[in-house]
């Protein structure tokens, strides 16, 4: 039943741009895709293993800066270039992990923002390599034809594909790892490090490694918004409000679950969106007031609730 | 020489309200281990504060401090009271992830009701500053000093010499020994709130007249008003004084001197080693 | 041939001495006894041995390696598994996922490791209980999924600290039964306990600490009749004897 329902969700999502081509709602379906991953990628070491951080954007910057600059300077395609923003951001975040990883709970989330800025920082004045405040802009993408016909890249379709991919490896992938012998150790760490390790478990190594695989993540949709968006400046894509975004677009939707973030993107990007094209700021209120909502009164999130509600999941949190 | 001794007594003053900022945050964190991501926002709320009572009731922003501070405090207490109180048994990390999402709230409805558009006080007896033995100081912000000055004497009688102050510091210190000598310890984290809080807008009013005023002044504050208080050592007042007076000269001697690239970093970077090498602040007045 | 040889273990808290000087051996298929008056550091001991905190100076050998130096993590993979005084299982989890955690340190595969950790279970009798939260169970439980946990790593050597606290006699004898059940498969024990009359019963030999000091070491009817011993629980004032 479950996978029938997954089969129609996943034929739905892949004939989408067909049934809704009013441009805003590919590009709210894109910003919703985005933000799954991002806050997928969050997820991993936010829910899963109760790290909080607050210096994402961090991953999702260098995935974007390396894929700009791959594309820019070296002529490798946007989509390599996405996969190797992956890579980068995962190799980055090794040092960050093993340096921050000493300090817990809301001070190693502290140490994550501050790195995040250091790094903003670095990209502004590095103007040699990164064009620093004035950025980078992609002005024509590469030639790629398909069954003899030229993707239009004008239209919002092409982009919205290679959306769905990294969206589909990204949930794939976290049910993977949260099936795995990492997913287990992820949770034990979240519950109790010291037990953790009393039980052979390298909560260094393992959070590092969580980290790393997050980071991949971030860097992906990283490389995928510096294509979609074709502008990059290291205030867009190292700024702490993307950070906090992911956050709550985590916890908002559901830790610790993997559909989680897909629900709360769905939920806090679509009200956001609609909102920004009406009232052009200020959208990030619901954000805030979600957020609130939920830590108070659902902190499992939404879909954390609903599995309470269909029995899917054993009642944890006993508040 | 003159230049380097105008950019000191600059820093000095601003740096006197980024340590009454950062005194309201490091005393919330001290009694009630709450990091208070929200805190930018209640100087904000300060700032805008002292710009309405000028621009719609033609008060002079310093007296509305009167009314601001007051009206502050009693916020905060309900903030703690109606909004806080239930979520700070769930843990430093869950408070932390709340008071962001307040934060963004309070943000963005002033972004939506005062718009984004930049906002400024002009003073009549403002525009020419003041010229003590040839330095110009601006005179909003030497009153503001003034009153910085004042505001912090009256709150280190208050921690000192009255009773509710010393049964603040004890809680602070050792909560369950402070409870197990008859102190109400919630009662002191809700005065707690309330003062930080009031602390926080009082420093808005007081700085309304000296800068450009937008909604989300308060993310750029409170991120340095966790450096302040981490370099001064958590919870510590007299660490937070000191934070936001070195930060206020560091920053405008940089602004003057150093014109070395990734200046501002320089500043997170300390932070960072901080946080980890030497975690009771600076000065090892702090709790970790 | 001795599993585990300490030599000279101290350790300072700063200017307080909580160990000092503490030597002595295990022999592999051991039940050693550490009793020792409240404060006496036995606690301290384990942690140093399991590799919680590092000793001040002093050496620790484990089947031929030292442990000096290795974190709790390591030391566990070494083959030493410990539970804690405070039981401390992961609350929000399920007594089988509490344990396949544990025996994911040996074996990779989820259904290998949860058969293996349903194999444990078994043994300490949670059986039954293994799709109840961890937070749910009784304290006899608690104490029964906290040896359960540590018996999925393998060791062939176990650190008890104080299996029985709290119990009441009907599970101190059930608790007594599983010590001896786990000494017959082949792991050697070295277990802190108040209820003298079980660690007396059960264990081979037995080693008697205060202030952190080796004060008596021997089979468990000899050091009991130790006057040091005696002393050291109830002061010199009295004379009587130490059991029950």
């Amino acid at each position: 039943m479950k996978r029938l329902l997954l089969a129609v969700a996943l034929i739905l999502l892949l004939a989408a741009p067909w049934i809704v081509t009013a441009p805003f709602f590919v590009h709210l379906m894109i910003m919703v895709l985005l933000w799954t991953v991002l806050g997928a990628s969050w997820n991993l070491l936010g829910g899963f293993a109760g790290q909080v951080s607050f210096g994402h954007a961090t991953f999702l910057g260098a995935g974007a800066y390396t894929m700009m600059i791959l594309y820019l300077k070296l002529g490798v395609a946007p989509w390599y270039g996405i996969i190797l923003g992956g890579v980068v951001a995962a190799l980055i975040a090794m040092p960050i992990g093993y340096m921050c990883f000493r300090l817990r709970g809301p001070y190693f989330a502290l140490s994550t923002l501050a790195v995040a800025e250091i790094i903003r920082l670095i990209a502004l004045n590095w103007e040699s390599f990164t064009a620093g405040p004035v950025g980078l802009l992609i002005t024509t993408l590469p030639k790629v034809t398909f069954w003899g016909k030229a993707l239009n890249w004008e239209s919002k379709t092409p982009f919205f594909y290679i959306a769905v991919v990294i969206v589909l490896s990204a949930l794939f992938a976290t049910a993977v790892i949260a099936r795995s012998r990492l997913g287990a150790y992820l949770l034990a760490i979240r519950e109790d490090i010291d037990s953790a390790e009393a039980i052979g478990i390298n909560t260094v190594q393992v959070r590092v490694a969580a980290l790393s695989l997050s980071a991949f993540f971030a860097g992906m949709a990283g490389g995928f918004y510096a294509m979609y968006l074709r502008y990059i400046d290291p205030d867009a894509v190292f700024s702490i409000a993307l950070s906090v975004e992911m956050v709550f677009i985590a916890v908002v939707g559901g830790l610790t679950t993997v559909a989680g973030p897909l629900i709360g993107a769905v939920f806090l990007v679509t009200l956001g969106e609609t909102f920004r094209e009406h009232f052009l700021v200020g959208h990030l209120i619901f954000y805030g007031f979600f957020m609130m909502l939920a830590i108070r009164f659902m902190p499992e999130g939404i879909w954390g609730k609903v599995r309470l509600w269909t029995g899917a999941a054993p009642h944890r949190d006993k508040s | 020489m003159e230049t380097l001794i105008q950019s000191l007594v600059s820093g000095l003053l601003t740096g006197s309200l980024y340590a009454m900022i950062g005194v309201g945050l490091t005393v919330i964190f001290g009694v009630m281990r709450i990091i208070n991501m929200a805190h930018g926002d209640m100087v904000m709320l300060g700032m805008y504060g002292a710009f309405w009572a000028f621009t719609l009731w033609k008060v002079d922003p310093f007296l509305s401090i009167v009314l601001w501070i007051p009206a502050a405090f009693l916020g905060g207490v309900l903030v703690y009271r109606f909004l806080l109180k239930k979520i700070v048994p769930a843990g430093e990390l869950t408070t932390l992830l709340y008071t962001a999402g307040l934060s963004l709230f309070v943000a963005n409805l002033a972004l939506l009701v005062w718009t984004g558009d930049y906002r400024t006080i002009k003073l009549d007896y403002a525009v020419m500053p003041l010229r003590p033995l040839g330095i110009a100081v601006p005179i909003p912000l030497a009153i503001a000093f003034g009153m910085a000055i004042l505001i912090t004497i009256a709150l280190y009688w208050f921690l000192v010499k009255t009773p509710t102050g010393r049964a603040i510091r004890a809680t602070s210190q050792e909560p369950e020994a402070a409870a197990l000598m008859g102190v109400d310890v919630d009662r002191m984290a809700v005065i707690t709130f309330g003062l930080g809080t009031a602390l926080a807008c009082g420093a808005g009013v007081l700085l309304a007249p000296s800068l450009y005023l937008y909604p989300t002044v308060g993310e750029i504050l409170v991120v340095k008003c966790f450096v302040i208080v981490v370099l001064g050592g958590l919870g510590s007042v007299p660490g937070a004084i000191a934070g936001g007076v070195l930060l206020g000269v560091v920053e405008s001697l940089g602004a003057v001197y150093v014109s070395v690239p990734y200046k501002d970093a320089i500043g997170f970077v300390i932070f960072l080693l901080v946080l980890l090498f030497r975690p009771s602040g600076l000065f090892g007045v702090g709790k970790s | 041939m001795s599993l585990l040889k300490v030599t000279g273990l101290t350790k300072f808290f700063g200017g307080l001495q909580a160990i000092s000087d503490l030597s002595f051996e295990v022999k592999a298929g051991e039940i050693l006894g550490l009793i020792g008056p409240n404060g006496a550091g036995k606690t301290t001991a384990f942690n140093l041995i399991a590799g919680f905190i590092p000793p001040t100076s002093g050496h620790i050998v484990f089947n031929g390696e030292s442990l000096i130096g290795l974190k709790s993590y390591a030391v566990t993979r070494k083959g030493v598994a410990r539970t804690f005084q405070i039981v401390k299982p992961f609350r929000k989890l399920t007594v089988l996922e509490n344990v396949t955690l544990a025996a994911f340190l040996r074996i990779p595969t989820r259904k290998e490791a949860e058969s293996e950790a349903g194999r444990i279970l078994e043994k300490v009798g949670l059986k039954l209980k293994r799709f109840t939260l961890a937070t749910d169970l009784t304290l006899s439980e608690q104490k029964r999924l906290e040896i359960a946990r540590a018996l999925a790593t393998q060791p062939k050597l176990l650190l008890l600290d104080e299996p029985m606290g709290g119990l009441n006699s009907t599970e101190i004898e059930q608790a007594s039964k599983l010590v001896l059940d786990i000494c017959r498969d082949g792991v050697t024990i070295i277990w802190v306990e108040h209820v003298l009359k079980a660690i007396m019963n059960a264990s081979h030999r037995v080693i008697v600490i205060n202030y952190g000091k080796k004060i008596a070491e021997g089979k468990p009817d000899e050091v009991v009749e130790n006057p040091e011993v005696i002393a050291a629980y109830l002061g010199t004032k009295k004379q009587s004897h130490v059991t029950d």
